[in-house]
């Protein structure tokens, strides 16, 4: 995380990647009622907040705990605001029938919808990271913009994706 | 999008916020600056300031600037999910605490008819409206600075930030104010950055959601 906080993406793909899977198990332990999709979506909530609250860990601090603290905070937030629409699917009930092979559980729904308010080019480079695993390097040549000004349109793209997604489950 | 896909968005975007204390500095100076300015127009210095400075009255001054100062440690910390500031919270329990005591003393040796008699004068309303006219604007940058943080108690950071900023206003405004009765002090002061504090932890507990 300390290598990631100095820039390095590759270090900072591997602790995100490392953490999700703990994290997921939170989340669902906690959401049974919120089906799978919608905890991945409280899930994708907890990593967009870590990502945004990274600069309030301090380098010599444990990661743990802090980590602890911000998903904890998350999550919590989350399940209050999503309570009201809990969903139950038939599913739920149908426990110990052979499943049908159903979506994608680490498939969210929310951010779809976010990316749709945001503006098409901000979504562009958005999906370009995502979707396409493209580097800054591709996306800048893609979009026929500097390197730099990719990097600042993906800090922008991603506060105001925290921003919508904080109102949309208020 | 799956988690997978956002991970590999959010493993691109290195690009890293400054450190909340870093990015307050420079507009909380500004703002400093401009309420000593306003200050210096619209109140002025008291006439006999030196000899006030020189007796028990520094204390309206060395008092609120002590807990601003603590109650600024204290909420720059709250920022910070982790972070621990026991000595700041300590030493401003204590200092207001003391002030309590010596409010209660002050009520012992002039009797609680004194109370109303102090407080009967127009610079009580002047008292009340002024620290939080000195205060405002800086809760308001303080709250801005601190939305950037990650705080898990937003009122309470709120309210750190409101007794900061009064207590900042406070001791500033003690340099114009010339009633020096315990028994005016220490209740008008407190009701004006007590004020402020309610202000801060009402938006903050709205401002430092996240």
């Amino acid at each position: 995380m300390r290598a990631a906080n100095r820039g390095d993406a590759v270090a900072y793909r591997r602790v995100l990647t490392a953490i999700t899977p703990v994290l997921r198990k939170v989340v669902r332990a906690r959401g049974a009622g919120l089906g799978l999709e919608g905890c991945e979506d409280v899930l994708q909530d907890v990593l967009l907040a870590i990502h945004s609250k990274r600069h309030t860990w301090a380098e010599d601090a444990p990661l743990r705990p802090w980590l602890y603290a911000i998903a904890r905070h998350k999550v919590i937030d989350a399940f209050r605001a999503r309570g009201r629409r809990v969903e139950l699917s038939i599913d739920d009930f149908a426990e110990g029938l052979a499943a049908e092979a159903g979506p994608d559980p680490t498939e969210g729904r929310d951010m779809e919808k976010v990316l749709g308010q945001l503006d098409p080019r901000a979504a562009e480079i958005v999906r370009g990271f995502g979707l396409h695993g493209e580097t800054t390097a591709e996306t800048a040549a893609r979009l026929d913009m500097s390197e730099g000004a990719v990097r600042v349109a993906l800090h922008r793209a991603l506060k105001s994706i925290a921003k919508l997604r904080e109102r949309m489950i208020e | 999008m799956k988690t997978d896909e956002l991970i590999a968005v959010l493993a691109a975007a290195t690009k890293l916020q400054a450190p909340v204390a870093r990015m307050m500095a420079l507009p909380l100076f500004g703002t400093v600056s401009l309420s000593v300015v306003s200050f210096a127009f619209f109140w002025g210095v008291r006439s006999d300031l030196l000899a006030a400075l020189g007796s028990m009255a520094a204390l309206k001054t060395l008092v609120p600037l002590v807990l601003g100062a603590l109650a600024a440690a204290l909420a720059l910390a709250l920022a910070h999910p982790t972070r621990v500031a026991n000595g700041p919270a300590s030493a401003l329990g204590i200092v207001i605490a003391l002030s309590a005591l010596a409010f209660l003393l002050a009520l012992g040796r002039e009797g609680l008819a004194g109370l109303p008699g102090a407080l009967s004068t127009p610079e009580l309303l002047t008292c009340l409206l002024s620290i939080p006219a000195l205060a405002a604007p800086l809760l308001g940058v303080a709250l801005w600075g601190l939305s950037a943080g990650a705080s898990l108690r937003p009122w309470l950071t709120g309210a750190m930030a409101g007794l900061a900023a009064g207590g900042l206003a406070a001791a500033l405004y003690s340099l114009y104010c010339n009633m020096d009765m315990a028994l005016f002090v220490l209740p008008a002061y407190g009701m004006a950055i007590g004020s402020v504090m309610i202000a801060g932890a009402l938006s903050g507990a709205r401002l430092l959601k996240w």
